[in-house]
């Protein structure tokens, strides 16, 4: 089981390797990925199963509501908070 | 940019058809004369002093967008079942003749083309494409505020008079810079719509919106703009939206290289079919001129 601290990392470490348009030391916890489209439309299907493999749940597409893709706060809040459990 | 909102069948809808000084053509088209064509112009002029308050220029633009320049939005692949092509015969003497001497038009009214000259061109389908491409390649030293009117071509499952056409008026304010000064667009002219719906007493919610995607859920651009709403609706009680408020991110400033502050460009617009908003004006205030708001106070 992963701590939140390198959940938090993990998720900052796949959007910098996927994006490739900005650096590590650039991408805050609350930096709107989407917004930035530092992922792109493309890249969100492939947020969602890396999602999925970390989080060891799957994820219903037809369930996501606005803004839950934000920022890696959001992120965090909405798939890995103990309270999601 | 939108034309997704259904048509709601619920309440008694005001029929355009009745009036002299509408015309409509079942290929999706309508004609306007008299105090409706004084009415479109209005609220065109109306738009147009909004754009002014920006110093948004005001561009003229062909109907023709060329096709390799869609084509850098994914366009062809997003929404393959509204566009309309610009088609000619082959100007080979054999091919013309083939065409003359065979039936050119049936009884049931459809043309038998012989071989078509390669398609090069797109009718336009949105009228804030030619600013991007326009705008290509260049670096901003200062946010653009732009404004046009554009005939756009959507090929429907279906038409209804002003409500929802092959071609329709759509006039747009855009704004490109960066993504604070595109907000800030956004935000101001949203509010001033709001004002405007509310001192005339037309009853529109905002309502999120997506464009309307060919095979949506196959299409990630679909998903993207579901989770993170970037078009707003102007919705007319009936259900039709008669305008949209659109934050582009930076998709434009992508596809077209535009720059700002070194960063690809942010873009906005609001856009409003025109057509719509006389059947909005018909359906809430009447036939009668007299009843319509004067809308030179805006």
């Amino acid at each position: 089981m992963k701590t939140e601290s390198e959940i938090r990392q993990t998720l900052r470490e796949w959007i910098v390797r996927t994006s490739g348009k900005i650096r590590a030391e650039e991408l805050d916890d609350d930096t709107p990925i989407i917004e930035r489209r530092i992922i792109s439309s493309l890249q969100l299907t492939d947020l969602i199963l890396m999602l999925e493999r970390l989080s060891d749940s799957p994820i219903d597409i037809e369930m996501l509501k606005p803004g839950v893709f934000r920022d890696i706060n959001t992120i965090y809040r909405n798939f890995f908070e103990p309270a999601r459990a | 940019m939108s034309k997704s909102a259904p048509e709601s069948t619920s309440e008694a809808i005001f029929d355009p058809r009745v009036l002299p000084d509408y015309g409509w053509y079942e290929s999706g088209q309508s004609a306007l004369s008299g105090s409706l064509l004084e009415l479109y112009r209005r609220i065109d002029n109306m738009f147009l002093k909004w754009a002014s308050e920006c110093q948004a220029a005001e561009f003229f633009f062909p109907t023709f967008i060329s096709a390799r320049e869609l084509a850098k939005l994914d366009y062809f692949r997003s929404f393959p079942h509204l566009v309309t092509f610009p088609a000619s015969l082959d100007a080979a003497d054999d091919n013309l003749k083939r065409f003359t001497e065979g039936t050119p038009l049936d009884q049931e009214g459809c043309v038998h083309l012989t071989a078509l000259d390669p398609v090069r061109n797109v009718l336009t389908p949105a009228a804030c494409y030619h600013f991007y491409i326009l705008f290509q390649g260049q670096a901003l030293a200062e946010p653009r505020y732009v404004t046009t009117r554009a005939t756009c071509f959507r090929r429907e499952t279906h038409y209804l008079p002003l409500q929802r056409q092959w071609n329709f008026s759509m006039r747009e304010i855009v704004c490109i810079g960066n993504s604070d000064e595109v907000k800030a667009f956004l935000g101001r002219y949203t509010e001033k719509v709001q004002a405007f719906f509310e001192r005339i007493h037309l009853p529109v919610n905002w309502v999120n919106a997506t464009d309307p995607f060919f095979n949506p859920s196959k299409n990630p651009k679909f998903l993207a703009q579901r989770l993170d709403p970037v078009k707003t609706e102007m919705v007319f009680r009936t259900g039709l939206a008669i305008g949209s408020v659109n934050f582009h991110r930076n998709y434009f400033g992508e596809a077209f290289q535009i720059q700002r502050q070194e960063q690809e460009a942010f873009s906005g617009c609001v856009a409003f079919g025109i057509e719509r908003w006389i059947f909005a004006f018909l359906n809430e205030f009447g036939p009668d001129q007299k009843q319509w708001p004067d809308l030179n106070t805006f």
